[in-house]
């Protein structure tokens, strides 16, 4: 058997997977073949490239089965929690409690772009009232009405305040006709000011204590919720003990990311890494499954590191992706057109960086909290970027656009204006629909753009 | 006096001038917008004019700007970058139902003193801050007293002229009554009125409508309550802030029940028979209002978006509104 890391496509994989199968690899309950998810209507699939390894194998039919494996856990007893856009804190406390899962119904803002459309999300969305002037996340509204994509939650709960309209907006529609959602504020995270005892927060922002504290009143409410719909108590220790599991998790993702991004040849493709991610977020409703997946992704990144293998060409323009993608094939493409991903900024850093272990665990919590790029400023947003980039020698900056979403107005403008004040580097902002079939080509000629101007400039400081 | 500019109805007028400043909130002009942002794609027009009224205003000492909308939020950081104005964000928290949303308000206008005090203005004792609030409770009562006297054009007006140019300086004295024009009852719903839509009251009258209900942010919506005037006296800045933060309705309150409470009392006591929704595109707060708003009211209701301001489209909404009208009469 062939195992030379490279991307190949779907039919490919068809292939692969037996042989796969006949040499005896591992493959847990939701293992399979990825072709059966194309007959549960992602047509997508069909059209992307992955990573041919097993530990790619696992980590897509993770992801792919997360809606059979919520199922299981209600039919089994377990409630359920609908965490909104937190990003990563929530769920860091509902794991916490053995029977509860939670889950992101955010998350159904790729079902447009696997779906290709099919699903009728977004026509249930725009009967709503809620159309193409707001960000893909409306397709969570849809899948709500048809209850056909997820379990709807025991209990929902959405962060609001420092958070983007569209989903405020969203959410708000969805309680108005009559889903009940426990509402918890995350304030803007602004600096101390001289008279304002500092914090220090993970990933190497800061913030006055009385905000810190206030997050911490807010996540106790949140504590006392999820313990009267698990009935059970949510202790310090069993707070502590999932705070070390997510911290397990973040370490792999932390080994993954200084891999993918600084090794000399790509080891993992982008849209591998993109998914594994987005695993921190919420363990995608298994958190032990969660750290065997990217243990397994992280063994196998190691050994190809080791052995100097990769899956694209030596050379590849290094580009740092700001935001995530709504086409997850604009990944691949990025690829086609000879880039490579060193450094990512998706919306959700202070989910990757390690929560304090030493701290009281809801402050700990808080801290983390505070800490999303979303809730400060853009301009912290950028500087952090900037230490990133300075980290993984990116190249280039591309900040993908969300159609429709309130940040990136103006986010993009600032975020290209620091990072070229500090860089003399190109940044290229575009946008990415969830299916851009229509507009691949203008998306691939900007991208060989950036690439071609990221290869200009080494030439230029190599004379 | 050092001037102190804001759009915000969260921010309260009467706190910047017991400080001793002038609290003047602007009335944003269509015509005057950054043109540095003028391409950029999903910047609501309001927010693009706020940015471009900061940029050029020559005789502002400080701006504020508060976290209600996102893109108010974002535009911060642009001021920050470009202006060189003293800023200042203040986090008005979206939930208001929890005493920790309530004091972080509290605690947010103290801040606001603080910002205040370093542009020169003077930290204020209770009995000062208790006489400006009587002032401004006394001229928004005059107002709302003589809304049925007034066109619906110089009640909005008033409105404005009171956070513009104080209690004491309203050039459209409320006392002066006027015929006012009867006609079709209507609401008009949404987001903040630039100057140039002050002219859709005119449209409206002309087109055989009247306006009893103006839910605009800078409309009767963007009044804080009135004051209890014993806690006045006692705890003047918990009752500012009560009045503020729990009085103004909003549809980025979470959850904006309150909203349409506020709107159930206001459309069944004035009769309203129709409803115009103004909003400004790419403004995801009041848009995702608009269907809800159908469903709930049982009023017929016209949706107007705007992109900012041209001569097509002030043409094609006021065809809009004359054929709103029509079908009411």
């Amino acid at each position: 058997m062939n195992n030379i890391p490279r991307r190949i496509t779907l039919e490919e994989w068809d292939l692969r997977y037996e042989q796969l199968k006949k040499s005896g690899i591992y493959q847990p309950a939701y293992g399979g073949p990825l072709r059966r998810h194309v007959e549960d209507g992602d047509r997508r699939l069909l059209k992307l490239r992955y990573d041919n390894s097993a530990a790619a194998l696992r980590l897509w039919n993770f992801l792919l089965t997360e809606e059979y494996r919520l199922h299981e856990a209600r039919a089994a007893g377990r409630k359920i929690v609908g965490t909104m856009k937190d990003l990563g804190t929530v769920p860091v406390m509902a794991y916490c409690l053995e029977n509860l899962v939670a889950f992101y119904p955010d998350g159904a803002w790729w079902i447009p772009c696997v779906m290709e459309l099919g699903a009728g999300l977004l026509e249930i969305a725009d009967s709503l009232g809620i159309d193409e002037s707001f960000c893909p996340v409306r397709a969570m509204l849809g899948a709500f009405i048809t209850k056909a994509h997820f379990p709807i939650p025991d209990m929902l709960v959405c962060s609001v305040g420092a958070t983007c309209d569209d989903f405020s907006a969203i959410a708000q529609r969805l309680n108005g006709l009559g889903q009940p959602i426990f509402w918890w504020e995350i304030p803007h995270r602004r600096s101390p000011e001289p008279d304002e005892t500092a914090v220090n927060l993970p990933g190497g922002f800061s913030a006055p204590k009385c905000q810190v504290e206030f997050v911490k009143s807010q996540l106790e409410r949140i504590k006392v919720a999820l313990e009267e719909l698990a009935g059970d108590k949510l202790t310090e220790q069993k707070l502590s003990a999932g705070i070390r599991t997510a911290n397990l998790v973040r370490r792999h993702l932390a080994g993954l990311r200084r891999l993918a991004f600084t090794a000399e040849l790509c080891p993992v493709p982008a849209l591998e890494m993109l998914i594994a991610e987005m695993l921190a977020i919420h363990f995608c409703s298994d958190r032990q499954e969660t750290i065997n997946v990217l243990k397994e992704l992280l063994d196998e990144e190691t050994s190809r590191v080791r052995a100097g293998k990769g899956v694209l060409d030596a050379g590849a323009a290094r580009i740092f992706w700001v935001n995530p993608v709504a086409d997850l094939q604009v990944m691949n493409l990025l690829e086609d057109c000879g880039g490579r991903i060193c450094g990512t900024e998706y919306l959700f850093t202070h989910a990757l960086d390690e929560i304090p272990e030493d701290l009281p665990p809801l402050e700990a919590l808080a801290q983390m909290a505070l800490a999303d790029p979303m809730v400060g400023s853009s301009i912290d947003r950028a500087q952090r970027i900037c230490t990133d980039i300075r980290r993984f020698g990116s190249e280039a900056v591309l900040i993908s656009r969300i159609p429709g979403a309130s940040h990136c107005a103006l986010e993009g403008r600032v975020i290209g204006e620091i990072v070229q004040e500090k860089f003399d580097i190109p940044v290229l902002e575009i946008e990415v629909p969830p299916v851009t079939d229509s507009m691949r080509p203008t998306v691939r000629t900007r991208l060989e753009a950036l690439i071609e101007t990221v290869k200009a400039h080494r030439y230029k400081l190599k004379i | 006096m050092k001037t102190i500019i804001y759009t915000c109805p969260y921010v309260p007028a009467e706190w910047i001038a017991a400080h001793g400043l002038h609290p003047f909130r602007l009335s944003l002009d269509h015509t005057e917008p950054d043109s540095a942002l003028a391409r950029t794609e999903g910047l609501c027009p309001f927010v693009r004019c706020f940015i471009g009224e900061v940029m050029n205003n020559t005789r502002a000492d400080g701006v504020i700007v508060t976290t209600v909308c996102d893109q108010m939020r974002r535009a911060f950081d642009i001021l920050v970058r470009k202006c060189q104005l003293p800023a200042f964000l203040m986090n008005v928290p979206s939930t208001w139902q929890s005493f920790e949303s309530q004091r972080l308000y509290i605690d947010e206008l103290k801040r606001l003193g603080r910002f205040l005090t370093k542009l020169g203005g003077n930290s204020p004792s209770n009995n000062a801050l208790a006489k400006v609030m009587l002032e401004y409770d006394s001229a928004r009562k005059a107002i709302l007293a003589a809304r049925e006297y007034l066109s619906a054009r110089r009640y909005a007006e008033a409105i404005a002229s009171l956070y513009r140019d104080g209690p004491d300086k309203t050039p459209d004295s409320p006392t002066s009554t006027e015929s006012s024009v009867d006609g079709i009852h209507l609401a008009i719903i949404g987001g903040p009125l630039m100057k140039q839509d002050f002219d859709l009251f005119d449209v409206i009258e002309q087109s055989g409508g009247r306006v009893v209900l103006d839910a605009t942010e800078t409309g009767e919506r963007g009044l804080c309550a009135p004051f209890d005037r014993r806690r006045l006296h006692d705890e003047p800045l918990m009752e500012l802030a009560d009045a503020y933060f729990i009085g103004i309705n909003d549809a980025s309150r979470r959850p904006n029940s309150g909203l349409y409470k506020w709107l159930q009392q206001k459309i069944a006591s004035r009769t309203v028979q129709g409803i115009i929704f103004r909003r400004y595109v790419w403004c995801d707060l009041w848009h995702a209002e608009v269907q809800r708003l159908k469903d709930w009211s049982n009023l017929p209701v016209l949706d107007i978006d705007t992109g900012g301001d041209n001569d097509n489209e002030r043409q094609r909404t006021a065809n809009r509104i004359r054929a709103f009208l029509e079908m009411l009469q």
